[in-house]
């Protein structure tokens, strides 16, 4: 008899919309964010941390002429934005200006070889919603899976269960699935790409009004089609270790 | 049974389970673990009623509730029951059932999922069997602490 009523709860829970049976995981990561933040803090500072090589650092003096460098072409992008806006005597609002951004912590991170997830502080009361992009070091790492009150689920994109992301590697576009493991593929690319390449996220119209760099080429190679590639894209930050991440609102209200 | 200290390992097996041991690729499953010894070194009722509550946990740092919680309470109770038959004491025996376990577990819960139309990641299998086999491995060390825990005497090689 308890085996029978205890089946038939786990069938209700089963079957229950998603958005109701959500509210106990994310209750359960709201309650235990701070054991649980410590318990990820201790398996990132037990982990094998990389040491910092020597061509991951610059010198003060380089840092500096590299942030005049910044600024000069942040100058130069805006005179050019004025000048087109001059032109076209059209007023122009860039993709940047339309863009809310809501900054949250990250309270736990799955990455591994069937899920690749985040659990993040802030939710609906924030003006998340579900598929909004979401960024980490100034680059997308996925989207929005979940939403509760206040907390939401984000799916990376290198999640094998992701839905697919249209990317751009050059000219050409085609569509990004997460295979797991930090990694996500592109099937059957019609050109070869050089390892390195920068995999740009596409324009989601409501969602995302500017390419954004998503990733880069980790492995290019031969599908086992003739003269198709399988090209093979990782993250450009480093998700594991990320504590706070961005989520893009667009054409927020306030 | 001691259900105040029942809780606190359950909790804290997920909290573990959730921070300490998400980011590593191939892992063992400690409430999958404690599935088992509770399985094993319970009575039938109390068994039963460990296996699902283990599942409910699972299911909370999981990707959807209720697969866990089915599959869990299922193999948990089947466990208890052959228990009453085949007395599994001896170390290795209980890292074969570990493994079995999880390998049944994990598959009954991807076609549940599968059922509910969540999409199925592509190398489940290769993923699945890693999980059991570490936890195989690992398992049967963690049943001495859990047993002080939970202050149950366990004897390795008697019939309960």
């Amino acid at each position: 008899m308890l085996f029978t009523w205890f089946t038939l709860a786990g069938f209700i829970f089963l079957f229950s919309p998603g958005n109701l049976t959500n509210k106990f995981q994310f209750a359960f990561h709201r309650i235990f964010r701070w054991p649980l933040r410590i318990g990820r803090n201790i398996s990132l500072s037990a982990g094998t941390r990389q040491p910092l090589r020597e061509k991951d650092v610059v010198s003060r003096d380089e840092y500096k002429r590299l942030l005049n460098h910044l600024a000069n072409v942040i100058q130069q992008r805006n005179d050019a934005h004025q000048t087109v806006q001059k032109l076209s005597k059209m007023r122009n609002i860039s993709a940047w200006e339309r863009m809310g951004f809501v900054p949250a912590d990250v309270i736990t991170v799955s990455i591994n070889e069937l899920r690749s997830e985040l659990i993040i502080n802030r939710g609906q009361d924030d003006g998340l919603a579900k598929d909004q992009f979401v960024l980490a070091d100034n680059s997308v790492i996925g989207t929005i899976a979940d939403v509760d009150a206040h907390t939401a689920r984000v799916k990376l994109f290198t999640d094998p269960t992701s839905n697919n992301i249209a990317v751009k590697i050059g000219n050409s576009k085609c569509l990004i699935q997460g295979s797991g493991g930090n990694l996500a593929k592109i099937s059957m690319a019609k050109y070869k790409v050089k390892v390195g390449s920068e995999v740009m996220a596409g324009k989601k119209p409501g969602f995302l009004d500017t390419p954004m760099i998503i990733g880069k080429v980790a492995r290019c190679e031969h599908n086992a089609e003739p003269l198709l590639w399988d090209i093979m894209v990782e993250p450009v930050c480093n998700i594991q270790e990320a504590e706070n991440v961005v989520v893009i609102v667009m054409n927020p209200t306030d | 049974m001691r259900w105040f200290r029942f809780a606190v390992l359950v909790l804290l097996a997920t909290v573990l389970q959730a921070s300490f041991f998400v980011d590593l690729n191939i892992k063992p499953d400690l409430l999958l673990i404690l599935l088992v010894f509770f399985a094993i070194y319970c009575n039938t009722s109390n068994a039963i009623i460990c296996s699902f509550t283990i599942g409910f946990a699972a299911d909370l740092i999981g990707r959807t509730m209720g697969p866990q919680m089915i599959g869990f309470g299922l193999f948990g109770t089947a466990l208890a029951y052959l228990h009453q038959v085949v007395a599994i004491r001896k170390m290795t025996y209980q890292a074969l059932v570990i493994f079995i376990t999880a390998l049944l577990a994990g598959s009954m819960v991807y076609f549940l999922n599968f059922l509910k139309g969540e999409p199925t990641p592509q190398n489940m299998f290769a993923a699945l069997f890693g999980i059991a086999l570490y936890s195989a491995l690992v398992g049967p060390f963690l049943f001495l602490p859990s047993a002080w825990w939970m202050r149950i005497k366990i004897s390795r090689f008697s019939r309960r």
